[in-house]
């Protein structure tokens, strides 16, 4: 109710600042980048001519939306992998271990903080030709060539970015978790429900909130990352992030990479207004 | 009974699994910057000499006092007005609140690509030059909702009430500022602090972006890895790797997420 009223201009010009802050960083700078998706290219210059061309050009080539939905499906692939992983883990960090909790939580939610470069940089150590699998199983006499599939494709990009992904699932399924009241169970159990049956019809409804919450991360994450494809994809592994960049990098096509950016804003802006129902984003993450 | 045991054991084993999914890749980095050798089999012996060899380089460690100061202006920056905003959005109330929170939040949720290039559009067609401005701006962007979010969930809950108490007996609002609200947040706002530098010493999707001739740490290890991965790599790594798990040990003495929020709770029943 106390929503509806508007506070006196005292304490809202408490927020100059931060609205300062907020237009210069966030609204200037996305509210430009629309507006230059509408201009075009002059030799080496943008001109502030209005047109289409950048959108239609997305969607007449079809290189680009299938790079798109080909991005959105690896995506998508990542993000279930990561649920798949990381719920089982909170799952047990929640309900099945009583000594050392705290050091398990710490130890699921550490690689979140942990250098975003090292983690590509250990990876493509491991899946590399010369790497840490291939020189294992050379030595082992199992194989004699170097297993070319592990790095310089799409599994590559998923493998990293599920690992990248599972701290980003355990937070908010682990919250939504310790919310349960654990007499639920308790009473699940009194009406002669099993440990399957409890699961599938309380805890799992009761975290579904959180597993969402996840799920979105791991999903817009993995859409919206352009370096490791880079660094570990090749030639093969181009996603839409790597697409945005090389308009800014040697193409040389700032609106249309204006004009990408704004369709990769849409999709996940999309994603989570449609989502935000089944809980605040937010919280997972920042908040708690 | 026994089947509910074997159960948990499977659960057990397969959060093992995962466990060591999530740490054998740092302990390759490791083992790595220590090695003599550029292979994981045969490998032998213990060197420190990528690590001096890192103390030779120059520009590297220029780019490591570059990360250095952006980190701290950018938290310091971020700091007094992540904690301004919190209060704001805590205790004003305006039609638009939830797009403003919303806002807020987006340079810390949006895909890094999409900050770094909005960013990149705006300061080019600004006139101003990729400069340590820049990348400070972009490390602006998302160390204050870092900020803003954990003072906010702090401030949720301790309520209003020790404010209303300490007016009520006569302090100004200047001393119930400081005398009250600032002891009750201030592990917070360290915790908070900490936090956004940990984001910021890693950043690099919106930084490169931003950044021209002047680099950060991670700019720099992106650029010395288009020529395969050196063992310098891996001691520069190794260094982060350490520092990172330090300012994450810190971090959690403050950020009361062990002390408040995750407490096992006492059964009710």
């Amino acid at each position: 109710m106390s929503g509806r009223r508007i506070s006196p201009p005292r304490t809202l010009a408490r927020g100059i600042p931060m609205t300062v802050w907020m237009l210069l960083l966030v609204v200037i700078p996305l509210g430009y980048t629309f507006v230059t998706s509408f201009f075009q290219v002059d030799g080496l210059q943008i001109a502030a001519r209005p047109t289409l061309k950048n959108y239609a050009l997305f969607f007449t080539d079809p290189m680009y939306p299938g790079i798109l939905l080909k991005s959105m499906l690896i995506s998508l692939a990542i993000a279930v992998i990561a649920i798949l992983a990381g719920y089982p883990l909170a799952y047990m960090v929640s309900f099945r271990v009583s000594r050392g909790r705290q050091v398990l939580f710490m130890l699921s939610i550490i690689p979140l903080w942990v250098s975003y470069l090292v983690r590509i940089i250990a990876w493509r150590t491991i899946l590399g030709n010369k790497g840490v699998i291939n020189s294992a199983l050379e030595a082992a006499g199992i194989i004699r060539e170097p297993l070319s599939f592990l790095l310089y494709n799409r599994f590559a990009i998923a493998v990293t970015l599920t690992y990248i992904c599972i701290p980003f699932v355990f937070i908010p399924v682990y919250t939504a978790l310790e919310k349960i009241p654990r007499n639920l169970l308790e009473a699940s159990s009194d009406l002669g429900a099993g440990e399957l049956r409890t699961f599938t019809s309380v805890v799992l409804p009761l975290s579904l909130p959180g597993l969402v919450t996840g799920f979105i991360f791991a999903f817009i994450i993995a859409l919206g990352d352009y370096i490791i494809p880079q660094q570990l994809g090749g030639t093969q592994g181009i996603m839409f992030g790597n697409l945005i960049w090389s308009q800014f990098g040697f193409a040389f096509n700032w609106p249309f990479g204006a004009a990408l950016s704004f369709i990769l804003l849409a999709i996940t802006v999309t994603i989570l207004r449609l989502t935000s129902r089944f809980g605040s984003t937010e919280g997972g993450f920042l908040g708690e | 009974m026994s089947s509910r045991r074997r159960r948990g054991i499977g659960l057990k084993t397969y959060g093992f699994l995962v466990y060591f999914f999530l740490y054998f890749p740092l302990l390759i980095v490791l083992v790595f910057s220590f090695s003599p050798t550029k292979t994981i089999v045969g490998i032998s012996g213990f060197t420190l000499k990528w690590y001096q060899e890192l103390l030779r380089d120059g520009n590297l460690l220029a780019a490591f006092g570059h990360t250095l100061a952006i980190g701290a202006a950018a938290v310091g920056i971020a700091v007094v007005l992540g904690t301004a905003g919190a209060f704001f959005v805590s205790r004003a109330s305006f039609p638009g609140k939830a797009v403003f929170r919303t806002l807020v939040l987006l340079p810390y949720i949006l895909p890094g690509i999409l900050m770094g290039i909005s960013l990149l559009v705006v300061v080019k067609a600004i006139g101003i030059p990729l400069s340590p401005l820049t990348v400070l701006l972009g490390h602006v962007s998302f160390t204050v909702p870092v900020v803003m979010f954990q003072v906010m969930s702090r401030i949720a809950r301790m309520g209003p009430n020790y404010q209303s108490a300490a007016m009520d007996l006569g302090a100004n609002p200047l001393q119930t500022f400081w005398y009250v609200t600032l002891p009750m947040i201030r592990t917070a706002i360290v915790g908070a602090a900490l936090l956004a530098f940990t984001v910021s010493f890693d950043e690099i999707v919106i930084s490169y972006f931003l950044t021209g001739t002047w680099m950060t740490l991670p700019v720099y290890i992106y650029g010395m890895m288009r020529y395969g991965l050196s063992p310098k790599v891996y001691a520069i790594s190794a260094v982060i790797l350490v520092l990172s798990l330090a300012l994450i040990m810190l971090m959690s003495r403050y950020t009361g997420r062990s002390a408040e929020v995750y407490r096992p709770r006492p059964s009710k029943g």
